[in-house]
């Protein structure tokens, strides 16, 4: 019984640790996490755990772990083995290689460790293969921030199939956003902006947005996402998203402070809002300007190019780990019970 | 509705400064890609470390800066130089050793310095540029100038105690000092993914207390926006910061280097993540500089450079009576 995990080495090193106080989540502590996950794995059944691997330090942290354990003192860990068939690119790339090779060689489960940027991407390559993406990064409206045990336990009861995946996973809808022959898919929001270069990545300036769609938006979000929480919430187990016209707060019938980064809390103004129902196409007014998806700026728009965004209900199937583990508690499949123990307690 | 780009972001550059950041990057590649050549008939004396392929770290960090600002550059130097203003024709002519030089001819590659232009010098030493910039930092701070200095160093430098013990200085006075850790990869032959103990340069500024950024150093706006952001917190008083460049040097680490250490990456590059290539083809997309424009720019750079590579093969080279010249200062 077979897992995979991949870890961005990457995550939570961009701009918005100095334009916003964003942690910085270091390597040591993504290759704990693993290591984390790996104990969980173990202790309910999974035999066998595929890795990532990366010049970024983690996996190199987790094969001197593995090197290091103790036999007899140390728990047991699956099989680990690492998936470097594929030249290290650098690049988002990595993330998809590695997914891909997982699936090809019968992972049950794909845990992610990154943020939003690295959950997208393994997203769009783990096909129907339960996905648990952990937050190592910076906005994260779509990874969870969990303990890497419990999601491990979670995880693991999924792959198993002691936990049915219709009752432990979530189907998440998706944006896709096109334009000409390029393509991204968001898991969270994707937003027009007046900015006309990738750059830097990340986009931290609001009064560039003009158009945000969004998944889902919760009250207590962070990233783009969060204006419409606070403005039109949609939750997230509804497969109807959001979608807002932006405008200069001076001007907007609408000013929302919003958490747009960690440390980040600006006024955005909103013009209008509507449900986005799945699979309107929608076409993005303004030319020139880049696409963003999750918050980072993806795509480069010429002036004469049309975007198009739209809402998809076939996204990735994510492990609810909640519910995985309520459903855990009620079939006693963390527990046991002491016949010889019971048996003395009623003799006395 | 159609919506245009009337306001862009605060920092963009309109078509005019977009063609001077150009000029900049395009100089420093024809600059390098000469020298290259020139070393070869064995007319130039020294060391030279070739810049190319890294043009847009010194042309988007030095496109902030101005006459209160200094900066300190490294064994790698003439795109730090080029970038900060210093005549191309002198740098030239300093490379070959002449009399007409940046230094008089006494420095060569290595030390190409010119205090009026706030560019504090190449530097021989790895690791020697950022504890100088804590120095002109804090006379900044001092003077209340509202000036920052700014230090260039490689991944191998990036392991020098002066480099470390310096941004701790300058965290400690909250100094207006921006350290940008150009990542190319490689110190000599030793790969930064084996000397790097924290693998990401960047990660070592949370220990510090100072933000510390990644940025793709093949990519002019990156590099400029995230510049823009640091240099305009350290004159506000806000501090220093780390930005870590990442790009691959097109050339050896020197000039004769056998490069049997690497393979295929500088081609993918040179194809793939060109600075000037992606330059070019974003802003002429956007419509916002014509594609003959650069052109024009192209060719009046070409001219210099065969210029300066002519008139420093003219210029006469320093003579005994010049031993003396520039030693001593009086004050
Ligand atoms: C203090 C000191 N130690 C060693 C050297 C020899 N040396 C010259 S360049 C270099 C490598 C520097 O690597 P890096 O900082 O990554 O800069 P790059 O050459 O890659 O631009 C070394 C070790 C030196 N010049 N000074
Ligand atoms: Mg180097």
């Amino acid at each position: 019984m077979t897992v995979g995990v991949v870890a961005n080495p990457a995550s939570g090193r961009d701009i918005r640790r100095l334009v916003a106080q964003a942690s910085v989540f270091p390597t040591a502590e993504k290759a704990n996490m693993v290591q984390r996950l790996l104990t969980a794995f173990a202790s309910v059944g999974v035999t066998r755990a595929l890795l990532s691997t990366d010049l970024g330090g983690i996996s190199a942290a987790v094969l001197r772990a593995l090197r290091g354990r103790r036999p007899g003192r140390d728990g047991g860990w699956p099989d680990v083995v690492f998936c470097d068939d594929d030249a290290i690119t650098g690049t988002a790339r990595d993330t998809t290689n590695a997914v891909r090779r997982m699936v090809a060689d019968g992972a049950r489960l794909i845990v992610c460790l990154g943020g939003d940027g690295t959950a997208r991407v393994a997203a769009a390559a783990c096909g129907d293969v339960p996905l648990l993406a952990l937050s190592t990064g910076t906005n994260n409206a779509f990874p969870r921030m969990r303990e890497a045990t419990v999601a491990g336990l979670a995880g693991g009861l999924v792959a198993t199939g002691a936990v049915a995946a219709e009752t432990g996973t979530r189907r998440a809808t998706v944006l896709h956003a096109g334009v000409a022959d390029r393509g991204e898919t968001a898991l969270v929001d994707v937003c027009a902006s007046r900015s006309r270069h990738i750059g830097s990545r990340a986009l931290w300036h609001p009064e560039t947005i003009t158009e945000l769609f969004c998944t889902f938006a919760e009250p207590d979000g962070i990233g783009l996402s969060s204006v419409a929480g606070q403005l039109c919430p949609s939750p997230r187990d509804e497969p109807e998203g959001v979608a807002l016209t932006l405008a200069p707060p001076e001007h907007a019938r609408w000013v929302v402070h919003a958490p747009i980064a960690p440390g980040l809390v600006v006024p955005v103004g909103v013009d209008a809002w509507r449900p986005l129902p799945v699979g309107e196409p929608v076409e993005i007014g303004l030319r020139g300007g880049v696409i963003a998806v999750d918050g980072e700026r993806e795509l480069e728009l010429t002036g004469t190019e049309t975007a198009t965004v739209r809402l998809c209900a076939e996204g990735p199937r994510c492990v609810d780990v909640s519910a995985v583990l309520a459903e855990a508690s009620a079939n006693g499949l963390l527990r046991t019970e002491n016949q010889v123990a019971q048996r003395k307690e009623r003799q006395r | 509705m159609t919506d245009t780009l009337s306001t862009a972001v605060s920092h963009e550059l309109d078509g005019n400064a977009l063609l001077d950041a150009y000029r900049t990057m395009r100089t420093i590649r024809a600059f390098e890609e000469r020298l290259h050549d020139e070393f070869a008939t064995g007319e130039i004396p020294g060391f030279v470390h070739l810049y190319a392929g890294e043009e847009a770290s010194a042309t988007g960090v030095c496109l902030h800066l101005d006459d209160r600002d200094a900066i300190a550059s490294t064994h790698r130097g003439h795109g730090h130089c080029i970038a900060k203003g210093v005549d191309v024709k002198a740098m030239m002519a300093e490379i070959y050793g002449r009399r007409t030089g940046s230094c008089h001819g006494k420095g060569g590659s290595m030390h190409i310095a010119d205090l009026s232009k706030g560019m504090l010098g190449a530097n021989g030493i790895v690791g020697g540029g950022p504890p100088l910039i804590c120095g002109t930092a804090l006379a900044a701070k001092q003077k209340g100038t509202g000036g920052v200095g700014v230090a260039f160093f490689g991944d191998g430098a990036s392991n020098q105690g002066t480099t470390l013990e310096a941004m701790n200085l300058a965290s400690v006075w909250q100094l207006p000092a921006i350290f940008v850790a150009e990542n190319n990869g490689y110190a000599e032959a030793t790969s930064s993914t084996w000397s790097v103990a924290a693998d990401n340069i960047a990660d070592r500024a949370a220990g510090f207390g100072m933000p510390g950024v990644i940025v793709d150093g093949f990519d002019f706006f990156a590099v400029h926006e995230a510049a823009a952001e640091a240099i305009q917190r350290a004159r506000e008083g806000g501090g220093p910061t780390l930005i870590e460049v990442k790009f691959t040097r097109y050339f050896g680490h020197f000039e004769g280097d056998q490069q049997t250490y690497r393979a295929g990456e500088v081609a993918y590059a040179r194809e793939n993540l060109d600075c000037l290539k992606r330059f070019r083809a974003r802003v002429t997309e956007t419509g916002q500089v014509e594609a003959a424009r650069l052109d024009a720019v192209d060719a009046q750079v070409a001219d210099l450079i065969d210029a300066a590579v002519e008139e420093a093969k003219a210029a006469p080279k320093p003579t005994a009576a010049d031993l003396e010249t520039d030693v001593y200062i009086e004050y």
